[in-house]
């Protein structure tokens, strides 16, 4: 078996010049949410360049100095703390953290969720109690207090951080992936390649898990504007991410101690988690009515 | 030369019968006792109402599901455990052409894709041979060679089930298992699979397990027919003399009902619905249905008994002559 | 129906047995509780006592049937930074989260259904569209957002209400009005897809072909309908009012149970954690009990199919 002549061709609708013609198409809500988006990435990826001060650099003659537009310098674009770090630089490492770590914590998310959902729809029986069992109970607790609890017997290193984020919702993956490789293995496309001798890795990695993907990616759109919500609230109650780094979360923590002198400490970071969630909303719905109408 | 055996096999269901989780459990008998030989290069013809264990049969055959009891022998071999290294190196000589072509193809490969993808799943050929072979096949069915970078979708139904036939034909196949194949396409193409099929057979010599409820396309395809009724053969003969004297009630109720030209026959006409299969009738299974039935009907289950034209037929009242002047 | 419940009770259980074993195993895997608890450098004569004190010494099995044990009678140790029953220092922190918890429930169902219900009557009318806006906004801003922003206009600026603490029942508007409105967004998102759904289907149209008066169409048929997935979210709701009260609490300094478990996280103080886990899995198992019930009583389908097949 070769990979190559068997190599999923791009779908017939998505040549370029049809994308071409459906970004015309976009709604304008919907190119405002990609082109954040895209900003939040391309803050997040070239961090270390764009920095114009280090995050633990103090300047003590401008502390808790105001943004440009309310009377500040140029110097400090969004103002300063109380120890005279540049607001502007935090946020820019914040952004890359928080992204980071909903970006993993997805990842893993989508990863373990759709491996336990194959392996419940593969193996059937006991295999698959266990792991309806185990969606269940996430299902029916809060995701918050099991991370605090979590946090709370094992301690916060940053890997067990992310890595507890990607404990948030495998579950949404578990029963769609199950769900989906149930009704493809009962009849169907699965069923036929499986008849015609292919193993499970060839009948799952290169049928299954390209037909699914477009609703899992749906569902991560789902996921990645959730993780950074937990993230900066467990981050806000002091219980995330731990100085000296820093997260969207931290931020808006931190700044709650200077609302009334400095509150443009926590509204920066505070503008940019509700504009960076509500943008992946908006191109999930989108993506979510082009991609798979039968997703909810 | 017998290419295929299956012996008595049978394939049961638990189910769960009373509500609630402590509900009495019951089992569904499916496949229940069927014993045929399918004879290389010839059509066997499985002929039933819906939910009679047709389908079930045609996977059991191929190994696709695993028998509760019973064997099947493939050209004088049993057949490896289902999912097994060694079955799923038979799976070139024995292919399966589905109901539901669109179902069956993968919405997201181009079809030639699809076609090639038996000879890559087994290692055979390489990929410029495999695109050869699988152009010289979409010939053979009656597919152009520029649909091959096509999708499921861009094709018409009649397309898609010769793409599904040449997916299975890749390989050379000795026998293939058609499980209504013609039933979901338009009645103007039904025609030109049935030929496409019977002109397949002639040439390359497969062997058909030809599932189906219609019997005119049953009658017109198989040499030999065999007659299920509720999980069991109740009849199963020479296609032809089959059909021109069916000797089970229920085969004749089957025949009676097919329209034909000409003047208005008698008819027997079957009352009321197959019986839920988890709660058979006790002996005959049909005896709840059949107008001869007679108390050893409702006592004792037929067996399988040849009959002087050669034919097996699974009833108490076979040999009664006065039932043949009835019908 | 009595064997529909009982199948749902012995869920219920079990989902607790799990909590309590997800709690257990996890505090086994964190490590050496005896030193965890105990400072690194207590005597090891110390140590000893405290394992002999907790049964560590005994087999892991033994220790779980014990801790089980213990933990049905609600006895989960004793608090390791004041020394009271973990248990009690819970419990006596229930009524003020209900104190704010409740009356954010009240304004969810009181506000978000007929918003909702009014959104789907008046399908892409302004006021869907403002109701609509309003609930992405909901589902996207951390309530600690929101509650910070309340307090810097509220308080900050117009100094009409207390920024934070418990001391009168107006430090008690700020942090209801957080906790509702973002509950009030999505319950009207879910009240107004429930809605729409239930309009199009063939029997509501069927009803007003035939003639019967709209308002009608809409009391008799189309909201009993609507009501059941409706539930569900109330259901939801219900079962994670305390989990949700987490955050709102500590940025209020409501002393609510949750504030207590941020505190105790921190602390590490684990007979406290393992206490309000236990509180809150036992709310969430008595909310989606009710909630199946309910839903049995609504639903008559569901008797069936729930306990059949």
């Amino acid at each position: 078996m070769t990979v190559r002549d068997a190599l999923p061709a791009p779908l017939p609708t998505s040549t370029p010049g049809t994308i071409a013609r459906r970004v015309a198409h976009l709604p304008f809500a919907v190119s405002l949410a990609t082109l954040w988006l895209a900003l939040m990435v391309v803050i997040a990826l070239g961090a270390d360049f764009l920095l114009p001060y280090s995050i633990t650099a103090f300047d003590l003659k401008a502390r808790l100095a105001p943004p440009v537009l309310f009377g500040g310098a140029i110097a400090h674009p969004l103002g300063t703390d109380e120890l005279g770090r540049d607001v502007f630089s935090r946020l820019i490492m914040s952004i890359r953290m928080s992204l980071l770590i909903a970006f993993f914590g997805t990842l893993i998310a989508a990863t373990l969720g759709t491996a336990l959902g194959i392996l419940a729809a593969h193996f059937r029986r006991y295999v698959e109690t266990v792991i309806l069992m185990a969606i269940d109970f996430q299902a029916s607790m809060p995701f918050m207090i099991i991370a605090l609890s979590v946090l709370a017997f094992f301690g916060n290193t940053l890997p067990l951080f992310i890595g507890l984020m990607g404990f948030h919702s495998w579950e949404r993956y578990a029963r769609i992936t199950r769900g989906l490789t149930l009704a493809a293995n009962e009849q169907g496309y699965a069923a036929a390649v499986r008849q015609l001798g292919a193993g499970p890795g060839r009948i799952y990695g290169l049928h299954i898990l390209p037909n699914i993907a477009s609703t899992l990616i749906v569902s991560m759109t789902l996921t990645f504007p959730e993780i950074i919500l937990l993230e900066s609230g467990l981050s806000f109650l002091g219980l995330g991410v731990q100085p000296p780094l820093t997260s969207l979360g931290n931020m808006v923590g931190y700044g709650r101690e200077y609302i009334t002198r400095a509150p443009w400490i926590m509204l920066a970071p505070a503008t940019v988690i509700v504009l960076t969630t509500l943008s992946i909303s908006l191109l999930g719905d989108w993506l979510r009515d082009k991609l798979d109408p039968t997703l909810r | 030369m017998t290419l295929l055996e299956a012996t008595d096999l049978r394939r049961h269901y638990k189910v769960r019968a009373g509500r609630g989780p402590f509900g009495a459990k019951a089992t569904l008998r499916a496949v229940d006792g069927v014993s045929l030989k399918i004879e290389a290069g010839r059509t066997l013809g499985l002929v039933g109402e819906s939910g009679c264990g047709k389908s079930t049969t045609g996977k059991l055959v191929l190994g696709l599901i695993a028998a509760t009891a019973g064997t099947v022998r493939y050209a004088g071999n049993d057949m490896p455990p289902t999912g097994s290294a060694a079955w799923r190196a038979l799976r070139p000589r024995m292919q399966m052409v589905y109901q539901d072509p669109l179902g069956a193809l993968d919405r997201r490969l181009p079809v030639g894709v699809q076609i090639m993808e038996p000879l890559a799943i087994h290692g055979q050929a390489s990929p410029a041979e495999r695109r050869e072979r699988a152009a010289e096949v979409m010939t053979a069915v009656g597919l152009q060679r520029h649909q091959f970078d096509r999708y499921p979708h861009e094709l018409s139904g009649g397309q898609r089930q010769r793409v599904v036939l040449a997916r299975a034909l890749m390989t050379e196949p000795d026998l293939l298992v058609c499980d209504e194949p013609i039933s979901a396409l338009d009645v103007s193409i039904q025609a030109q699979v049935v030929n496409l099929l019977l002109d397949l057979q002639d040439r390359l010599g497969i062997a058909y397990l030809f599932i189906s409820h219609d019997l005119r396309v049953v009658r017109q395809v198989s040499h030999e027919v065999a007659v299920m009724y509720l999980g069991r053969i109740v009849e199963q003969g020479e296609a032809e003399s089959l059909f021109a004297q069916p000797t089970h009630p229920y085969t004749r109720a089957l025949v009676s009902a097919i329209p034909v030209l000409g003047p208005r026959r008698e008819r027997l006409l079957l009352q009321g619905d197959p019986p839920n299969p988890v709660d058979v009738p006790s002996g005959c299974a049909f005896h709840t249905r059949c107008p001869f039935a007679v108390a050893t009907c409702r006592a004792e289950a037929p067996v399988l008994q040849p009959t002087a034209d050669g034919r097996q037929v699974a009833c108490h009242r076979a040999d009664e002559p006065a039932l043949q002047v009835a019908a | 129906m009595l064997l529909f419940a009982a199948s749902r009770l012995l869920r219920a259980a079990l989902t607790i047995l799990f909590v309590m074993t997800f709690a257990f195993v996890v505090l086994r895997l964190s490590g050496d509780p005896a030193l965890l608890i105990m400072s690194v450098d207590a005597p090891p004569e110390a140590i000893k006592a405290f394992r002999q004190a907790w049964g560590l010494d005994q087999p892991i099995w033994d220790q779980y049937l014990s801790y089980i044990a213990h933990a049905f009678t609600g006895d989960f140790g004793k608090s390791m930074r004041d020394g009271r029953p973990a248990m009690d220092l819970v419990m006596e922190r229930v009524p003020a989260t209900l104190a704010i918890t409740l009356p954010a429930l009240a304004l969810k169902i009181g506000l978000g259904i007929p918003a909702g219900i009014y959104a789907a009557l008046h399908r892409n009318s302004f006021a869907d569209r403002l109701t609509m806006a309003v609930s992405v906004a909901g589902f996207t801003m951390p309530s600690f957002v929101l509650a910070l922003l309340l307090v810097l206009v509220f308080a900050v600026n117009l100094g009409w209400l207390p920024a934070s603490g418990a001391d009168s029942p107006s430090h008690a508007i700020l942090p209801i009005i957080t906790l509702g409105a973002a509950g009030a967004a999505i319950m009207a998102r879910f009240t107004r897809s429930a809605m729409l759904e239930v309009l199009g289907q063939p029997y509501i149209r069927a009803a007003s072909a035939k003639g019967v008066e709209w308002r009608r169409v809409i009391s008799h048929h189309a909201l009993p309908n609507a009501a059941i997935p409706t539930v569900t979210i109330i259901g939801f709701m219900i079962g994670s009012l305390v989990a949700g009260a987490v955050v709102v609490e500590s940025v209020f300094a409501w002393p609510g149970v949750g504030r207590l478990l941020v505190s105790a996280v921190a602390n590490r103080d684990l007979a406290v954690v393992q206490a309000i886990l236990m509180v809150i899995a036992a709310w969430m198992v008595m909310a989606n009990f009710t909630v199946d019930i309910a839903y049995g009583w609504l639903d008559p389908r569901v008797r069936g199919a729930a306990a059949g097949h």
